[in-house]
């Protein structure tokens, strides 16, 4: 027995991540504020986060689309508690499937009040219909936007190509 | 299956919140020697060792080169898989199977309480378009709960009485690390840390280490032992992206259950499973096992928790052992399940046995939202 003595230490390892064509195309479109994703030359699939192959048909993805503005929340969730090392509650995350994307793509849903869990829960439920809205400065990386909601859309269902 | 192989022996350390008097290869070296005792052989008759940890829960890189030695490699085999610590039986399963080896040591552990969890789990994310949004293995199975939720309309009560069930078997096992039985109250009004899931809707974190000693046919019978055979395994992995996936169900683990069950010659596992050990990440993952495993249809996870099939007292109980809900060392809890499930088959759970197992289950995830799914049918 050492009555539960522990030494400190830390682990802080930096890395310099290559971003690849792919993503600099993706994110170079972000500052026109367009947002363009690979489409499968076999199956179509239109991929978000884009990816240079389709994981289903193993074949590489050279067309690209953009998709729309809008599209439909297909998961989200509210977090109120403070995690090491992830942003300061309260905060909300949602997948989201834009027109004429086949695979949702996540990011901050904002402008929604969070004080009331409840009430947030129900206003951003699974199907409502939100926005990509650009942020001013744009600087090529996948928080050069978040989503709104559309106050007015009806949740809805939408399927993809699951 | 033409290479039937064994399963002599398991050990494991007691799950706890934090172990402070061990050294994470004291951990280790508790739970391989306790298998290896528990298997009547020793470390000079191991001839493979496999071993699964994570890195970066550990704070080493290749950990595997201080712990194969505490797991019993010295100057001997061994092989590391870095993935959820029940992948180590299906490597071990399919060396022994070659022919190339006879007895084989498969060992996990995960000591989260000298980890920054979270950070690591974030980190799991790629940093272009998912890190910096906030999830890591809470936050991202509660969008999957959300999805289900809404899909299938669960009422509230239901994840709740999952919760329960599991902490009051929990409470019967000696070794689990949350040994309090609570109330549906309790669960209700415990705080929301990821809508839709309460703080008791997910499972702890917890240290521990567990091992098994597993042995070809040829080895089980020249030891003349009375093994608990592994009759069937299977597995699969879904989407990195969860945005390409229908979080409503777990597609990858229904292509493991049908391997598995392909092999043991399962149909119709409600009747032909006497007991399952599966890895509840929340409660309502844990209903969505149920669906994943084929014990229903999808979206009728409810009605087996309402009608009380998978209690202790029930057709088919799940999680005797009080499940990840009760003990959760991370990486090594789909490993704790298929040790649990030898447990029963062998009738030595002790105050958490079920009556008369032929035939166990036992499940292990991982990756965001059970990227990744092992199935293991444990049989007489």
């Amino acid at each position: 027995m050492n009555d539960g003595m522990t030494l400190r230490g830390g682990w802080n390892v930096e890395y310099n991540y290559a971003v690849g064509t792919t993503g600099k195309k993706f994110f170079d479109a972000l500052i026109e504020k367009k947002i363009i994703a690979p489409k499968c030359s076999k199956c179509g699939l239109v991929m978000l986060p884009p990816r240079s192959f389709c994981e289903r048909c193993f074949v590489p993805a050279e067309e690209w689309v953009e998709v729309g503005r809008e599209g439909t929340i297909q998961a989200f969730t509210i977090v109120p508690v403070k995690f090491e090392s992830l942003p300061e509650p309260p905060y909300a995350i949602a997948y989201v499937l834009l027109d004429g994307a086949d695979t949702a793509l996540v990011n901050f849903i904002r402008k929604v009040d969070l004080s009331d869990l409840g009430a947030a829960a129900k206003k951003l439920s699974i199907g409502k219909r939100v926005r990509v809205v650009f942020e001013k400065r744009r600087k090529g990386t996948i928080n050069d936007f978040h989503y709104e909601l559309i106050e007015t859309g009806q949740a809805r269902r939408q399927r993809s190509k699951k | 299956m033409s290479h039937r192989v064994a399963i002599l022996g398991v050990g494991m350390t007691k799950i706890e919140g934090a172990k402070k008097d061990q050294k994470l290869d004291d951990m280790v070296f508790e739970a391989s020697s306790k298998a290896l005792a528990d298997a009547s052989v020793t470390r000079e008759g191991i001839d493979s060792v496999v071993i699964s940890g994570c890195d970066e829960l550990d704070g080493r890189c290749i950990s595997s080169m201080l712990l194969a030695m505490p797991a019993g490699a010295y100057l001997k085999d061994e092989i590391k898989v870095t993935d959820e610590g029940c992948y180590g039986v299906i490597l071990a399963a399919m060396r022994l199977m070659t022919g190339l080896f006879d007895l084989s040591l498969v060992i996990s552990w995960c000591k989260t309480s000298e980890a920054p969890v979270s950070d690591v789990m974030r980190m799991r994310w790629d940093p272009f378009y998912h890190r910096g949004f906030g999830m890591n293995h809470i936050t991202s199975t509660a969008l999957m709960a959300g999805v289900y939720k809404s899909q299938y309309g669960i009422p509230m009560d239901i994840p709740a009485r999952v919760v329960v069930k599991n902490r009051k078997n929990g409470a019967r096992n000696p070794n689990a690390h949350l040994q309090r039985p609570i109330k549906l109250s309790e669960v209700r009004s415990s705080p929301v840390v990821s809508w839709p899931l309460r703080a008791l809707d997910c499972a702890p974190e917890s240290d521990g280490a567990c091992a098994l000693v597993l042995a070809s046919a040829r080895k089980a019978r020249e030891l003349k032992r009375d093994p608990v055979w592994l009759a069937g395994f299977g597995w699969a992995t879904d989407s990195y992206y969860l945005g390409g996936r229908d979080l409503s169900k777990l597609r990858s683990l229904g292509i493991a259950a049908g391997m598995a069950y392909g092999m043991a010659r399962i149909k119709n596992p409600l009747k032909e499973i006497d007991i399952a050990e599966i890895s509840d990440f929340s409660s309502y993952h844990e209903l969505m096992v149920y669906e994943g495993l084929g014990f229903c249809r999808p979206g009728r996870a409810q009605d087996l928790i309402k009608e009380g099939l998978t209690d202790m007292e029930g057709v088919l109980p799940v999680n005797p052992s009080g499940g990840l809900l009760s003990s959760n060392p991370f990486t090594a809890s789909g490993l704790f399940r298929v040790c649990e499930a030898y447990l029963q088959v062998k009738g030595n759970a002790e105050n958490h046995q079920v009556q008369g197992v032929k035939r166990a289950l036992a499940h292990g995830s991982s990756g965001f939202c059970a990227q990744g799914n092992a199935v293991f049918i444990l049989s007489r």
